[in-house]
């Protein structure tokens, strides 16, 4: 029998069990004696087992054999010792890397030494009363109290809510960074040499994928720049030094790579989703009237029986709106798919840093398009690794909240802690030379908290080995405006710092502005309009070099779209069209020759070496097959304002 | 102690070049063959830290005698030398184990900074 076809499903249902496992582990922590939750383990490592075994994968059914006799042994004896809750985690964590290996088609790596090792028994820490009493149901509440412990609350959106005051030692995590080696021009033999480097690279960690890869290499594909993903636990300098020694490399960059590029690009393909059978029964019903619509509308047409035409048409558009809901819903996927791993990062980093934390986790059930999903993972993790590293001092909680607002669904991470200072912000840009005293003190208070999204600028007085505050930031904000979304903070001293993102629920079908600029058609994303504006001319003031408009009794900067896209300007016309946008919290307006309305579309991705193209997010094509070119409003206008250095949306220079 | 290289290449203008470069560098030539027949022998014999190997030699390719080499000491540190065009013979090499490789014409520079890299030596 050929198993591959089951590869796909074998990942996603281990990892869900991986993901349980990791929960559970966490909530017996907190009970040791529970009956059920032993039960529960038990059950998640006994599925992986089999499915193991079935697939063939003799390390990852080894293993989950082991936690399976043991947790088989705490059912027997009806508890579980502290020291094993680390050792289970190992397991889960070892089993979690058997999968990265399997999915990127690599052999599994070894289990031999985690199989010889037992559970540590309790050790020097025998005058630590806290220590001692773990495993004593009724004291480890009591102890929740004690400095290193976290205590996790999960509500789902309908306020269920269970209090679970666990603890326990951290584990290191490797990071993933993408590498770019260029080398020498005319470089000899430039395959051998890119074999060489991954050769290097592989010794320095796991090497997940390149660019050219391995196999084409070897077919002597030449290359001049290489492209390596890989995770590990050595320094980027270290490995940077390494890397120069090979002859031929001219240059070494990285990139931290938050999107998982795990799986390899075979195994995307295969990636599979579960549906509900009603969604697909309601498919198959959908596509029936249509195509019983279809006769209709033939009919209609050889007739020339315009009312029946008319009719089919419309009937057609809302069978058609009907299946794009549907199918909608078939992708997406609650929340909780990748809020399930936060409990155990949050109850890991508390250990370490000695804080007491409380996780709270709002609303996870809401929906999301699985795409938007997957990009959104590692951004969230490092908002909540931020929240509990840098916004809590001592004790505190962290707040994770998820819910719809009309096409956007909203997720917001915020922390009870010691809050953001925008002075110390604006003044660590300055002495850090990112902006001039002047450009400074003109932000906003909001503008000024968005610059922990500058690369570069740490603000952490320590930094910590987890997170500075501003490191990585700026990745969370790219990833967020990626998926055509924005992020806002807002933070006081003393009183918290809230990080929001609004995303879109789906980015394959997106609501779109059409407008025209210089006899093109333009595109522009729903979710970056706020408002459509037919402004007179004469409303329009500033200098040539920088036109504002008065709305709502705020200044608002214009600006023209077909300059920023490098097509003619219409003479000015007695109405000004404007699209409302927003850049960086301050509203702005963009210049358009008029607007065509809104319509659906499916957005295509765009190729290299279109994709290069600051703000091109995608392209569509219209009904009479002309192809309209999507713009994202968002990274224009911030390109433009960093080269324009000392532009700041509507600051106080605007109207000089 | 300075270390020990081996050279093998069918060019005598290669070998004695290749054996200024290591001398001028402080390196010790222990041992030149003159084709890939007589090198995996000569290795085993005085098991240098380091062999040079040219790729196209007579009666025995240096692919060929590296193969032989890795298999009889799988730490064996061998760099290859090869012309330009040569690059599936060097890719070949790599894959067997060569360590890195040289490309004529090259600078003495160069060779030393490969010799340190692979050797781990200064």
């Amino acid at each position: 029998m050929d198993m591959s076809q089951y590869r796909g499903l074998f990942f996603s249902e281990t990892r869900e069990h991986i993901n349980n496992l990791n929960k559970l582990v966490v909530t017996l922590e907190q009970e040791p004696g529970h009956r059920e939750t032993i039960n529960a383990l038990f059950r998640e490592a006994h599925s992986i087992k089999g499915m193991a075994a079935t697939m063939g994968f003799d390390h990852t059914a080894r293993l989950s054999h082991r936690l399976e006799d043991m947790l088989d042994g705490f059912r027997a004896s009806g508890e579980v010792s502290a020291p094993v809750f680390d050792y289970l985690l190992d397991g889960i964590d070892l089993l979690e890397g058997l999968l990265d290996d399997l999915q990127g088609n690599q052999p599994e790596r070894s289990i031999d030494a985690f199989l010889r090792k037992q559970p540590q028994p309790p050790t020097q820490k025998v005058d630590d009363p806290a220590e001692e009493n773990l495993a004593d149901n009724a004291l480890a509440v009591a102890n929740a109290g004690a400095p290193g412990a976290v205590s996790i609350t999960i509500e789902t959106g309908d306020d269920k809510s269970a209090e679970s005051p666990v603890r326990g030692a951290a584990a290191e995590e490797p990071d993933l960074f993408q590498v770019l080696v260029d080398l020498l021009e005319d470089t000899p033999a430039s395959a051998a040499r890119c074999l060489l480097i991954l050769r290097e690279l592989a010794g320095s960690g796991e090497l997940i994928t390149s660019k050219p890869d391995m196999a084409s290499l070897r077919q002597g594909e030449p290359c001049e720049r290489l492209q390596a993903w890989l995770r590990t636990s050595l320094t980027k300098q270290h490995i940077e030094e390494a890397l120069r020694k090979i002859s031929g490399v001219a240059n070494v960059r990285f990139i931290d790579d938050r999107r998982q590029r795990e799986r390899s690009s075979s195994d995307e393909a295969g990636r599979t989703v579960r549906v509900r059978t009603d969604l697909l029964d309601q498919f198959v019903n959908l596509t029936g009237e249509l195509i019983t619509r279809r006769y209709m509308l033939h009919s209609a047409a050889r007739h020339q029986d315009w009312n029946e035409l008319t009719q089919s048409l419309t009937e057609t558009g809302r069978l058609i709106d009907d299946l794009h809901h549907h199918v909608l819903q078939s992708r997406l996927m609650p929340l909780e798919n990748i809020t399930g791993r936060l409990p155990r990062i949050v109850r890991d980093l508390s250990r370490k840093a000695d804080k007491k934390v409380t996780l709270r986790l709002i609303g996870v059930d809401v929906g999301i398009d699985r795409v938007v999903l997957e990009e959104l993972t590692d951004p969230l993790v490092h908002l909540v690794r931020n929240a509990v590293d840098h916004g809590i001092d001592k004790e505190g909680v962290v707040t994770v909240t998820a819910r719809r607002e009309r096409d956007l669904v909203l997720i917001e991470v915020a922390d009870d802690g010691r809050g953001m200072d925008p002075e110390l912000l604006r003044r660590k840009a300055v002495e850090q030379g990112l902006l001039t005293a002047r450009q400074a003190e003109g932000l906003s208070e909001h503008d000024a908290l968005m610059l922990v999204c500058q690369p570069g600028l740490s603000t952490a007085e320590e930094v910590t080995e987890t997170s500075g505050r501003g490191v990585g930031m700026d990745v969370v904000k790219a990833a967020v405006v990626n998926l055509g979304g924005t992020l806002a903070i807002t933070s006081a001293p003393n009183q918290g710092t809230r990080f929001q993102m609004h995303l879109p629920f789906s980015i394959a079908i997106i609501k779109l502005l059409m407008v025209s600029c210089g006899g093109h058609h333009i595109a522009i994303p729903i979710t970056r309009v706020q408002r459509m504006l037919d402004l007179p001319s004469g409303e329009i003031e500033g200098s040539a070099v920088q036109r504002v408009f008065r709305l709502d009794g705020e200044i608002v900067s214009l600006w023209s779209l077909n300059r920023a896209l490098g097509l003619p300007e219409e003479p000015a016309g007695e109405i000004t069209w404007v699209v409302l946008t927003e850049l960086m919290g301050r509203r702005i307006g963009l210049q358009v020759d008029r607007f065509l309305g809104h319509r659906e579309a499916f957005v295509k991705k765009i190729g290299f070496p279109l994709n290069l193209l600051t703000g091109l997010s995608g392209a569509t094509v219209e009904g009479d097959g002309r192809v309209v070119f999507i713009i994202d409003p968002q990274p224009l206008l911030e390109e433009r304002q960093l080269l324009d250095q000392d532009w700041t949306p509507g600051g106080p220079d605007a109207l000089s | 102690m300075a270390l020990r290289v081996m050279i093998v290449d069918d060019a005598l203008f290669m070998r004695n070049m290749l054996k200024e470069i290591f001398v001028r560098a402080g390196y010790n030539v222990v041992a030149e063959a003159e084709n890939g027949e007589a090198a995996p022998a000569l290795y085993l014999e005085k098991r240098p830290d380091l062999v040079t190997m040219d790729i196209v030699m007579p009666k025995k390719s240096g692919v060929e005698a590296l193969q032989e080499i890795m298999a009889s000491d799988p730490d064996a540190c061998v760099v290859m030398v090869s012309a330009l065009g040569q690059d599936s013979l060097v890719l070949e090499a790599i894959e067997a184990g060569a360590k890195d490789f040289i490309v004529k014409p090259f600078k003495e520079a160069n060779v030393i900074d490969i010799v340190r890299r692979v050797t781990g030596r200064s």
